[in-house]
């Protein structure tokens, strides 16, 4: 029972961030980012490709980066075990490396939306990073292709069976603290220019500001956060693979989670995320007993992609704006003069 | 000194002319009303000149600096406001935030919202987006999001979101229709004032019994090109204008065109 809550605690952490991310790019933007999952996918590469890298070079390590990388994890992990503050510097350094590197890439990505409307835009997201994603597969250069390569464990001073706890403390602290960034994002001017440009975007032209500098400092925000999901979900499995990037995981399901917890409300997405991964786990770690249960004459994990995508369907019918709707914002500000003007 | 001018701006769509060349100017200080029929190229001129549409041939001055072609938003930044015909609510936004968005430079920065900054500055837009929703008369109004609004209200929310920004000169493409009369003798009396202190003002407008005694300077506008210029007086006694636009017949001076 522990380990079903701490398995729920640890994946809520994982989706929360990239939820929130998409929430600020769709939910506030209207930018319809069918590509997340390469920033998530950044995250990854950040930490096997360029931290992984950094150690091989810093250590004199030769060899190819599958092999070099195996080696770099048994030194450093010993390193670690030692000196935990050499583990939370790494750490440290990952999430870094990640923010910058989705930064650069989700500003790149959505230069395209300078020629296309929204539907074609999103099709265009979803191809780069399906492009994206089969390179780096198929490329055993960058990340190891469909080998994969091993990372260390950063936390490899707390005890074995400790470990799952701790990292899940991490996660959800990072977690919290993207919570809070978007929340300061959202809740201000800033966020009210990118909720005016989803609503029209000749009239924050209009009025002086240009849509596509704002359209590319949210996809730099936004994709940075959802990399740091990317990073925290490789150093937890301390290996990554591109096959673990897929559209499915990090592209459609924090779809699914901002629709179902309303776009546009960042509590709302939230709680969400949380629906979302509860049901998710329990119909993961219970697929046989339900496989056998309902007689299903295929695997539980097909009845998963059934369920979320007949739940897509029925909220996007019946509930579009979610669990929590989308409430106006009232900045501090706002209730300061309001209440003078009562008195 | 004319704070606008074209010279001999075109736009074709397909082998149409919308704008033939098109000479207007506006004087620093005045209300320049354009007027024509339906379909004489008032909306594309301020398209045109606002940027939202690229000109064929010609060119647009603003303070004798060329702003031809250039990107809405550096117009915008320039100093020129503009409404729209069709009104342009925000809508799932509130009357107050559709207003808010429009000062210069607002919210664009990310530093200034992370570091919580922009809270100094917030104080003191609210005040003047509540003084001016005061004025127009929607202030009751102020949280209930803009879809909610009715065709006149929305009319307003436009002027007010163009008064908000401290623009040098404001385009205003039918401001006063849909609003009833006393409120748009309101609001002219109050774009005099802003005249008054050097802001001018381009207006496409059919109402002319309303606007026309506001009015420094006058085009008449047909089939894409100028055919009439001046006063009131010179308008309403030019034959070609009566002809276009003030009625050909009896019957639509009755309607009241």
């Amino acid at each position: 029972m522990e380990e079903v809550i701490v398995t729920i605690a640890l994946w809520f952490g994982f989706y929360t961030i990239v939820s929130l991310s998409l929430n600020l790019e769709y939910g506030f933007a209207g930018i319809p980012n069918f590509g997340r999952a390469l920033a998530v996918l950044m995250g990854g590469v950040a930490v096997g490709g360029i931290f992984n890298r950094i150690l091989i070079y810093a250590f004199g390590v030769s060899g190819d980066i599958i092999t070099a990388s195996a080696q770099i994890r048994s030194m450093t992990n010993d390193l670690i075990a030692s000196n935990p503050v050499y583990g939370v510097g790494l750490l440290l350094l990952c999430l870094a490396l990640a923010a910058i590197l989705g930064a650069v890439t989700g500003a790149l990505f959505i230069l395209p939306s300078a020629k296309l409307s929204e539907d074609y835009l999103a099709i265009t997201l979803l191809a780069i990073s399906e492009v994206a994603f089969m390179v780096c597969n198929y490329n055993t250069a960058i990340i190891g292709g469909y080998y994969g390569v091993s990372t260390p464990d950063v936390l490899a001073f707390v005890p074995g069976e400790e470990r799952m706890v701790a990292f899940t403390v991490v996660t959800l602290l990072i977690a919290f603290l993207v919570y809070v960034i978007v929340r300061r994002l959202t809740n201000s001017p800033f966020g009210r220019l990118l909720r005016a440009m989803r609503e029209n975007e000749s009239v924050v032209e209009a009025t002086g500001k240009s849509v596509m500098v704002l359209r590319i400092k949210t996809a730099a925000i936004g994709s940075a956060l959802a990399s740091l999901a990317g990073a925290l979900y490789s150093l937890y499995s301390v290996n990554v693979i591109a096959t673990s990037f897929s559209r499915v995981e990090w592209t459609f399901y924090p779809f699914l989670m901002l629709l179902l917890g309303g776009a546009g409300n960042n509590r709302g997405v939230v709680v969400g995320t949380f629906t979302f991964v509860i049901v998710k786990i329990l119909l993961t770690i219970y697929k046989h007993e339900i496989r056998t249960f309902l007689h299903l004459p295929f695997e539980a994990v097909w009845l998963e992609y059934i369920l979320f995508g007949l739940l897509m369907y029925f909220v996007l019918l019946y509930r579009p704006e979610g669990l929590i709707k989308e409430r106006p914002i009232f900045t501090a500000p706002i209730k300061k003069v309001v209440a003078k003007i009562r008195a | 000194m004319k704070v606008l001018e074209t010279q001999n701006l075109s736009k074709f769509f397909d082998g149409l002319k919308a704008l033939n060349r098109v000479n207007i100017g506006v004087e620093k200080g005045s209300i320049t009303l354009v007027i024509g029929p339906n379909g004489s190229g008032k909306t594309t001129f301020i398209n045109t000149v606002s940027g939202f549409y690229r000109a064929d041939e010609g060119k647009v001055f603003f303070e004798g600096r060329d702003i031809t072609n250039k990107p809405p938003y550096e117009i915008s930044k320039l100093g020129i406001v503009r409404t729209f015909q069709i009104p342009q609510p925000l809508k799932k936004m509130t009357v107050l935030e559709n207003l808010l968005i429009a000062p210069d430079g607002y919210g664009e920065s990310v530093l200034n919202t992370i570091t919580g900054k922009w809270m100094n500055e917030e104080e003191e837009i609210v005040e003047k987006a509540f003084k001016i929703l005061e004025f127009l008369k929607i202030d009751h109004l102020w949280d209930s999001e803009a879809q909610n609004l009715s065709g006149g209200q929305l009319k307003l929310l436009e002027v007010a979101r163009a008064m908000m920004k401290d623009a040098k000169l404001i385009i205003m493409d039918e401001p006063i229709a849909g609003v009833n009369p006393v409120l748009s003798h309101d609001m002219l009396d109050r774009f005099v004032e802003l005249k008054k202190m050097g802001i001018s003002f381009l207006i496409v407008e059919h109402r002319l019994d309303i606007v026309l005694k506001y009015s420094d300077h006058i085009y008449v506008m047909a089939n894409g090109s100028v055919i009439a210029e001046g006063k009131e007086e010179d308008i309403l006694n030019n034959p070609r204008v009566v002809e276009v636009y003030l009625g050909a017949s009896d019957s639509e001076v009755e309607c009241g065109v």
